[in-house]
């Protein structure tokens, strides 16, 4: 089409001129982006785009998306059978998988405190304090990524690490087998589950790994409403959720049934621990960002926040009311909301509907 | 048709020489991927060396949109509902990209030739 044009001559020149210059302006543009970057990777400018707007869901669309799962899934790599199971569950509770002998998984991820400890933060070799909250392991075989900095991709990948830890149980790898093969009734145990009567460090990962999956929430009044019980809550829980969804901001990162999207987050907290922006230092959004952890039990799981340092449920409503620190890495969700004192105590009426009757769990008889 | 000045002259042969840089551009495919409900639209996307990926937030939430895989690193940074990036990859690759935010976000780019 251009080429037609020149060759009938001058005359259309005055349009020319101008789409000439800005077809060099933008071919100047590019070759600046281009050179600025020798990089095999080039990012354009951002630009804005109109987005249809979405209806707003009613409290039903709301509920059917909490419904709970009706099984437990296993990865393909790593399949449950209930030899796998009980093995897991015997090393989870075994004190001889830590160098003094008096830590297991269990010490800090005990079903007594909701599969928590109940502390700040947790304690590991020689009464040491760690730096963190112990995570709980209720409904783990539903997460996407594990510890509060997402370092762990997979159960497996999590379950050996506090072995080694030289602050957490301390006992090198190498010594965590001599010490499992030395117990002759372990070795029956691994070959049940995994056919082999060599014990390897994989296997225990699978074994502690099939157990903590089978450690789910029991269904809760929460779950009863959600199913259709109109008595199951008080109105000021149903209150408390509809503001749990809307005002509060809160089901954006405690999404969906387990009330968590694995997100992570810097929700404006006053601690030093830069959290997943240990791993991704050039990213701004993840200094001081954490996992978002799950609700279910959460009234019995305090005190809460990576660092054990908000006690009761009343204060972390209050601390999100407030927003936290406002900072370039603070996560955008995170603002004032001016929640009135009712819409306060209607959340954590709320969360105190997501309790469940947790069966407790009897201690395995350990193998000598 | 007659020839004019030289100023005039020079006026077809940059049109020529945008003219081929467009040329070059258009063969070069598009692509789209959108980030609605924390999933971004495709697990695999196959292109060729010189297409433009587009990153378009059509989620309600913020996400921030990065490649783990060293060589190829990118970090678009924290990205609002309503925006649009275009990445150009420019080299053979296999790129592992991921929401820094969202862990139920991630993909691969697989570029060739």
């Amino acid at each position: 089409m251009m080429l037609a044009d020149r060759t009938r001559g001058v005359a259309t020149a005055p349009g020319w001129s101008g789409f000439v210059v800005v077809l060099c302006a933008m071919i100047i543009a590019m070759a600046v982006i281009s050179t600025r970057s020798d990089a095999n990777v080039i990012v354009g400018a951002t630009r804005t785009i109109e987005l249809p707007r979405q209806a707003d869901q009613s409290i039903d669309q709301l509920r059917a998306a909490y419904r709970r799962p009706k099984v437990i899934p296993f990865p393909k790599s790593n399949p449950y059978t209930l030899e796998k199971a009980q093995l897991g569950k015997i090393l989870y509770f075994d004190t001889r998988l830590s160098a003094a002998n008096v830590l297991s998984c269990a010490s800090c991820h005990s079903p007594a405190y909701g599969w928590g400890d109940g502390q700040p933060r947790g304690v590991g070799h020689g009464m040491r304090v760690l730096g963190r909250r112990s995570p709980t392991i209720i409904n783990a075989a539903f997460g996407l990524i594990f510890m509060w900095d997402g370092r762990a991709a997979t159960l497996e990948q999590q379950a050996l690490g506090p072995i080694q830890a030289d602050v957490e149980m301390n006992l090198p790898l190498e010594d965590l087998l001599a010490r499992l093969k030395a117990i002759p009734e372990y070795g029956p145990l691994f070959k049940a589950a995994f056919a082999e009567q060599e014990i390897t460090a994989p296997q225990i990962a699978n074994a502690i790994a099939t157990y903590e999956r089978t450690v789910v929430s029991a269904r809760a009044p929460f779950d009863a409403w959600i199913e259709g019980d109109e008595k199951a809550i008080s109105d000021t829980a149903k209150r408390g959720f509809v503001t749990f969804n809307t005002k509060g901001n809160c089901a954006n990162c405690h999404s969906g049934w387990n009330f968590t999207d694995d997100s992570f987050h810097d929700i404006g907290l006053p601690s030093e621990d830069v959290g997943r922006g240990k791993f991704l230092t050039s990213v701004v959004k993840m200094q001081y960002a954490f996992k978002t952890p799950g609700l279910r039990e959460i009234a019995r799981r305090g005190p809460y926040m990576h660092d054990g340092t908000v006690s009761t449920l009343d204060a972390v409503v209050e601390h999100y009311d407030k927003g936290g620190i406002d900072r370039p890495s603070r996560s955008e969700l995170m603002k004032p909301l001016r929640l009135t004192t009712q819409e306060k105590s209607d959340l954590v009426a709320f969360l105190n509907t997501l309790t469940s009757t947790l069966v407790p769990t009897a201690v395995p008889v350990l193998p000598r | 048709m007659s020839i004019a000045s030289t100023s005039q002259l020079a006026v077809p042969a940059v049109v020529a020489f945008l003219l081929g840089g467009a040329v070059a551009a258009a063969l070069a495919a598009e692509h789209t991927i959108h980030q609605k409900g924390k999933v971004f639209s495709a697990a695999e996307l196959a292109i060729k060396k010189g297409d433009m990926v587009t990153f378009l937030n059509d989620d309600n939430i913020t996400h921030n949109v990065l490649s783990i895989t060293p060589g190829n690193d990118f970090n678009l940074g924290a990205i609002g509902p309503g925006h649009s990036t275009p990445v150009t990859f420019t080299k053979v690759a296999v790129v592992d990209i991921i929401c820094a935010i969202h862990p139920s976000m991630k993909m691969q780019v697989k570029v060739t030739d």
